[in-house]
Parts: structure tokens; sequence; C-alpha cells
């Protein structure tokens, strides 16, 4: 009773929280707001149509509605960076549960592995690694995820090893707790709201990274509905058809603010300190 | 104190004009690495141009270096050759007087023009001419200008000074030896006097480098030992690659002329603003791409319904690509003399007969997801393109055509390094490039890219007339007869469905009302100008 109290006793959590559920809903029926129109077809004799006249947000340089193409675009950019987010999570909290809690060479390992990923900056080594795969949203999703995991794998390492040579973790094993019991029981509960936390606050910055990829022509590929991508294709066209770039960009800086600012105030929801 | 220093800069510019216009012959300096910034230095009254330009191969300007080096020199009006083309592509002498050649084509006498000088003031001999032409063969090796291509290895060049000719004596017989030396890479450069073959070559052209600046541009100065006026003191070029970037650079000043903004807003944009001057020249390149025959598109019925499923008039007058290409079914561009008029195209956009012709040939979608197979397997083809003269707007607009009769695509976007070895090695379906159809004032360079037996049959092209008329083209020495077989060639594309055309490229200038005139050619080997004069 008290816990739900906390969420809702927080009003930017529910403001946020209501428009990142309206923006899943948007994804999930996309066809039913785009009215039906298919945001890969066009006819090039209607391109670069600025907005009105059954255009709302006008047309692209291929002849497509951008209103439909916004729209679609959350089915990508939402399903990827959510998925960026959760591998890196997952992958991330196992390897560093491994580190905080063997150490010795199995620590030593994976944090040199995770120390080379870090040494570069991130965006760059993205590209370098989407640049090796080829262009994909899929390879993209990889590419990212490659230089992020190690993040949350020295968060959940840190948080293990403070609890590591707790007592009740020695009396778990005296006990005869198998390993990957007390890994699971003891270990993972300690890291999780954490890195959940973590997670929450990543989607807005993931998502603006897989755009950036997108942008620089290393994530999805046409003719997808891709905001980043749309961002890229109508660069040139910033002069003369402006509507081209405003409202992919729009939807992009929406789409983020509402995550970051999720993640915000599900930090100060969760975060154990303000209880 | 300030007046006084700026007097005495002037003074000081004077005096090194002067002792630069008296040290005459061979004292060429190479470029400074540019320390002062050209528009700091420039005295009052001084004409300069700023003039913006996409930059190839580093700005190199060594015509053996590289093709793009070669064109750089001649672009930036730093060398000229002994011939030119006109706007027609008829070949013209520039520096040569006039040319004799004997009956079996193989000896070419050439008449130099009188009183020619080299930027450093050399006067330009029949033995420069023989040691720069001399000097591009044998440097051709390390290179990749492939000069061999312009002028045989084995070619013997005779020098008579006194006479001002040279003679050139060849094995093999040239159709037209004066279109293969109007070529940049066999521009005329002092071989003797340059020490930096890099970026300052010394030509005969009404431009000389000053400084050079990696990655930034050129600031060249005036030629004064230039034969005719030279319009402009100065010329600071400027790389820009971006087309926008190019656009707004010469919107707000930056720069007074741009060429080629590939980017049809911004076109349109600057033509409807009565600042600027916008001149489109119908150019001598093809937009097209290769079709794999060694592939999926190796099935003839398959590649003519996705010929009929383009409409490529539209994409070529859409918003999107609309004035820079002229639409066409040939491999020649219909503005040169080679019957397109005659030509037919029996695949003209008709997407129902597309779709009934692949319905017969059995080629439909059975799994119902949208796209036909073939053999069993989805028809997916793959489009590779590069950033380049809107060609991967082309590619979008096609795969958009082609998903609408039930053709897949995928898109393999990267770089024209990428573009070139997938092709070469044969991995694609369409392969987006655009090519200069008459390098040397004919086509038949380019029309060996579908003659079976050669090299650059990049798309498995195998056809025996084709190959016959070719082989016919290699020997024919009458302008009409070459016409004829030119023709009917184009035809034999045509009806094999050998070649997806994207249209013809039209070239471009722009130029602010700091530019009185300024014209884009039809070959674009001439940038840079007499031409191109200041407003008072």
């Amino acid at each position: 009773m008290k816990k739900k109290n906390v969420f809702l006793k927080n009003k930017t959590f529910l403001i946020f929280g209501f428009f990142a559920i309206l923006i899943f809903i948007v994804a999930v029926f996309a066809p039913v707001f785009s009215g039906g129109i298919d945001p890969t077809e066009g006819d090039l004799a209607k391109a670069i149509l600025p907005p009105g006249d059954g255009h709302i947000f006008g047309t692209d340089k291929m002849g497509r509605d951008i209103f439909a193409r916004v729209i679609y675009g959350a089915r990508i950019s939402l399903s990827a960076s959510f998925s960026v987010v959760i591998i890196v999570a997952i992958v991330g909290t196992f390897l560093g549960i491994l580190c905080g809690y063997f150490g010795g060479a199995v620590d030593a390992v994976i944090m040199r592995i995770a120390d080379m990923m870090i040494a570069f900056p991130g965006l760059v080594l993205a590209m370098a690694v989407a640049g090796i795969l080829g262009a994909s949203i899929r390879n993209a999703v990889i590419a990212i995820s490659i230089v992020t995991w190690p993040k949350y794998a020295r968060l959940a390492r840190s948080l293990v090893m403070k609890i590591r040579n707790r007592d009740y973790v020695a009396a778990a094993i005296v006990t005869g707790s198998k390993t990957p019991y007390i890994l699971m029981r003891y270990m993972l509960p300690n890291t999780l709201p954490t890195i959940v936390i973590t997670a929450a606050t990543d989607i807005g910055s993931m998502m603006l990274e897989l755009a950036a990829l997108s942008f620089l022509g290393m994530g999805a590929t046409a003719p997808a509905a891709e905001w980043g991508l749309m961002l890229s294709e109508g660069r040139a066209y910033m002069q003369s058809a402006p509507w081209l770039m405003i409202y992919p960009g729009l939807a992009i800086f929406i789409t983020v603010v509402v995550f970051n600012m999720l993640g915000d105030s599900l930090r100060d929801i969760l975060d154990p300190k303000n209880e | 104190m300030k007046q006084k220093m700026k007097k005495m800069m002037t003074l000081g510019l004077a005096v090194t004009v002067a002792a630069a216009a008296l040290s005459g012959c061979g004292e060429s300096k190479a470029p400074s690495e540019g320390t002062a910034s050209g528009s700091e230095q420039a005295a009052e009254g001084e004409k300069v141009l700023k003039f913006g330009c996409q930059m190839y191969s580093d700005g190199l300007i060594d015509p053996a270096a590289q093709i793009n080096c070669a064109w750089n020199a001649m672009r930036y009006g730093i060398t000229e050759a002994l011939f030119k083309f006109d706007d027609n592509m008829n070949v013209v002498p520039w520096l040569a007087e006039s040319y004799e050649v004997s009956d079996d084509h193989k000896t070419w006498t050439i008449k130099l023009k009188d009183g020619i000088k080299f930027s450093d003031g050399c006067e330009m001999t029949a033995s420069k001419v023989k040691a720069s032409l001399d000097r591009v063969r044998a440097e051709g090796p390390n290179g990749s200008s492939t000069p061999e291509k312009f002028l045989e290895y084995e070619a013997e060049v005779v020098a008579d000074d006194a006479a001002n000719t040279i003679t050139i004596k060849t094995n093999t017989a040239y159709i037209d030896l004066t279109g293969n030396l109007a070529h940049p890479v066999m521009a005329i450069v002092d071989v003797e006097d340059i020490k930096d073959w890099d970026n300052g070559v010394i030509g005969t052209g009404p431009y000389m480098v000053d400084s050079f600046k990696e990655q930034v541009g050129y600031d060249l100065l005036k030629n004064t030992n230039y034969r005719e006026d030279v319009p402009y003191d100065k010329v600071e070029l400027l790389y820009m690659g971006d087309a926008s970037a190019k656009a707004m650079a010469l919107q707000n000043g930056q720069v007074d002329l741009v060429e080629n903004i590939t980017n049809v807003s911004d076109i349109q944009k600057l033509q409807n603003d009565e600042n600027f001057t916008v001149d489109i020249a119908s150019g001598v390149r093809t937009g097209f791409a290769w079709i794999n025959q060694a592939g999926v598109l190796g099935n003839d019925t398959l590649r003519k319904a996705m010929l009929m499923a383009i409409d490529y008039k539209t994409i070529c007058q859409s918003n999107t690509i609309g004035g820079l290409y002229t639409p066409g079914y040939s491999v020649l561009p219909s503005s040169l003399d080679y019957g397109y008029d005659t030509l037919q195209n029996p695949y003209e956009y008709d997407p129902e007969a597309a779709m009934k012709l692949m319905d017969d040939a059995g080629i439909v979608d059975t799994d119902g997801d949208g796209i036909r197979e073939l053999d069993g397997k989805n028809i997916n083809l793959t489009v590779v393109s590069y950033e380049n003269r809107l060609l991967n707007d082309f590619a979008d607009a096609q795969s958009q055509y082609l998903a609408k009769v039930g053709i897949g695509t995928t898109a393999k976007y990267g770089s024209s390094d990428d573009q070139w070895t997938s092709l070469v090695a044969g991995e694609y379906d369409l392969n987006q490039n655009n090519w200069t159809t008459v390098a040397t004032g004919d086509p038949i360079d380019y029309l060996a890219n579908w003659y079976s037996k050669c090299d650059s049959d990049y798309c498995a092209y195998e056809n025996a007339e084709y190959d016959k008329l070719y082989e016919q083209l290699l020997e024919e020495m009458d302008g009409d007869k070459r016409r004829e077989l030119i023709t009917r060639m184009q035809q034999v594309l045509i009806d094999d469905a050998a070649v997806l055309v994207d249209g013809y490229y039209n070239s471009s200038m722009i130029y602010s009302k700091n530019v009185a005139y300024a014209h884009i050619h039809t070959a674009d080997y001439y940038w840079l100008s007499t031409e191109i004069i200041p407003a008072d």
C-alpha cells in the first residue's frame, strides 16, 4: 500500500509515465494513427510537398507521407532502444556479478575487456563496429550494446563486492548453498534496483545514439521509417524544405525528453537514499 | 601608423610581384604552406575570385598521379592541353595551332601556337611539349592516370623546335588522337622546372599556384605570362564537399562562384533569387545502374519487367531530381550526336504490363509476402550506390517503384570505393554510378563496358551482335559509319534491357552578383577560365 503511494505521489512520474504510455500506444497502433497510409509507399510526382493538403507534415523526397513515417518511426526507435537497454542490462549485470563474486582471474579478464571498451568514445567505437558489421538497425543495436555493457558490468560488480563478504553470504556458503543459488538469491536482488534505475535513465540516450548511427548511415537503411535516417535524408533540404527535418527532429526530442524525465523520476522514487 | 604599415605592405607586394615578373623562366617557387590568409594580403583594387568547389583526390594536381589530379589541374585553370573540347564535344586546337595526320592514322604532326609561355615565364617549346608527353607516360605505371589509354607507351614523340611542331608516331592507328590529347591527363606541363609535383605543377593556364592549404584549398595567382588578359588577380579556391554548404557559402557571400550544387531544392532556390545566376549545361555524363547478369537479373523476363516498372521520366522530373538530370533510356546522352532520336525503347513505363510479363513467366508471389519468387526464392535485389550526383536518390526511387510490382530490394549504400569494389567483385544486382561517356570525345572506351571480351564488362553482359559491332567500331575510321555503329550498339543494349539508365547529368555553375559571367562547359574539365569575369 505504501509503495503505491510513492508512485502516485510523484507528479513528474505520473505525467511522463502517461506520455510514455501514449508513445507506446502510438507505436503499437501505428496503422490506426497514420490513417492506414503505408510509410514506405511514395509517389515521386508528389515529392517534397509542404505540409497541408492531405499530408499534414508534408512529403519527403520520395513522395512519402512524413506524418505516417514519424508515427511508424516510433516502432523502430522504441523497439531498438529497449532492445539495447535490455541486452546491456542483462549482459552487463551478469558479467558484473561474476566479476564481483568470483574476483581474481575472472574479474581481471572481464574488467580489462570492459576497460578496453571504455577507453574509446562510445559513439566512435559504435561507428567502427557498425561500419564493420554493415548498416542495419540490428547491427546498430549490437554495436551500441557492445560499447555500453561495461557501464552495467562495473556497476553490478561494485554492488556485488559491497556485499560479497557480508556474514549472511558466508552463512549461505557454510550452510551449503550452491553458487548459482547465491548469485540469484543474494547477489542479483542487491544489484537490481540500481541497474533498473540506470537502465530507465539510459533509454533516452540510447535512442539518441541509435538515431545518430542512422543519421550517419550506419543504422537503419532506406526505405525504413526511422527518425535518424529521416533527419539524414532531409538534411540537404534544410533551407528549402525544413519540414523534412523538423518533424522527425521533434519526434526524437519529445520521446527522448519523456523517457529521460521518466527515468529521472523513477530514480527519485526508487533511490534508497530518498527513503 | 596603420596607414604607413599598409603603404609599406602594398609597396612590398608590388616589389615582390615585379621581382617575380622580372625573374623570368625557371625561377619557379614551391607553393608556400599558406601562413597568412589570402584576403589579408589582398591589396586595394585587386580583383579576387572566391570559388567554392568539391575536393577530389586531396587536391593534388600532378596529371600523372591520378585521373582526378589531372582533372584538378585543368579545372583550376593551371594546366592546358594541346586540344580542347567545345560545348558540342568537338575537338578544337588549344595550345596547338593545327595538325596533320597521315593516311594510316599513325603519324600525327602537330603545329604549336607561337609565343605560349608557362606560368614561370619559360617558353613552351616543342621540346618542352615532348618532355611533358614523355614524362606522363614514363610516370604512368607509378600512378593511376592510365596515360597509355590516351597515347600508347610505344608512341614516339619527335620535337622540332625550329618549326615549332611535334610529330607523334604510333604503332596502332588512332581514330582521332587529338581527342585523346585533349584529355586532362595529357596536359602540357613544364617538366624541367616543377619542384613540387603534388601541389606546385606549372602549366600554361591563366592561373598559377601561390599556396596550398591541406583540406582548405588553393590560393591561385594570375599567370602574368598568359597570352590573354586574365580577369582576376587572384583566385581563392575553397574546398566544400557538401552541396548545402556550397549553397550557403554562396548566399552569405563567403564565395562568389561554386560548381555543381547537387541539391535540387538549393539550386531551385538560387534560380529564383535574382542575386544569383545559375548556369546549367547538359553534360556528357550518364547516371546508370549496372545490371549484374551473373545474378538473378540474368533472367531476361525479370530484367525487362524491372525496366518497365520504373518511371524514369517522373523520377527525373520530380522535385528530388528535377533539372539536374535529363530523362533518357540509352547509355549515351540524348544531347550527343549518336542518334538518340532514332532509338526505340520497348520498355517504357508500364507497371501493369510489367506485372503481367512476370505473371506469365511464372514469377509470382506464392507465399503472400508481397515479393515475387524466382526459382522458389524471393527476389531481393542488392542495390549498391554511393553519395554522388543524387545516385542514392535514384536508387531509393527505383526501389520504391520495384516494390510496387513485387520486386524486393536491399540498399547497400557506401563510399565510392565500396561501390567500385562491389562492382569489380560482381557482388551486386544493381550498381549505381555516373560516367563521363565521351572522355576523349568518343564513346568507345565507355561502350567497352558491355563488350564481353573486355575486362571492364563488370556485369557479365554478353551479346554476339554487340561484340561484333564493337570490333567493327575499333577498326572504323569514318565518322558517319562510326555514328551508325554506335547507334546500333545503343539499340542492342536497350533491346536486351542491359542497363538501367537513370538519366543524363547536367552540370552547373552558380555565381553571385560579384561575377559578371561564368559558364559551365559540356566537358567538365574546364572550371576556371578567362571567361569568368568580375562585375565592375
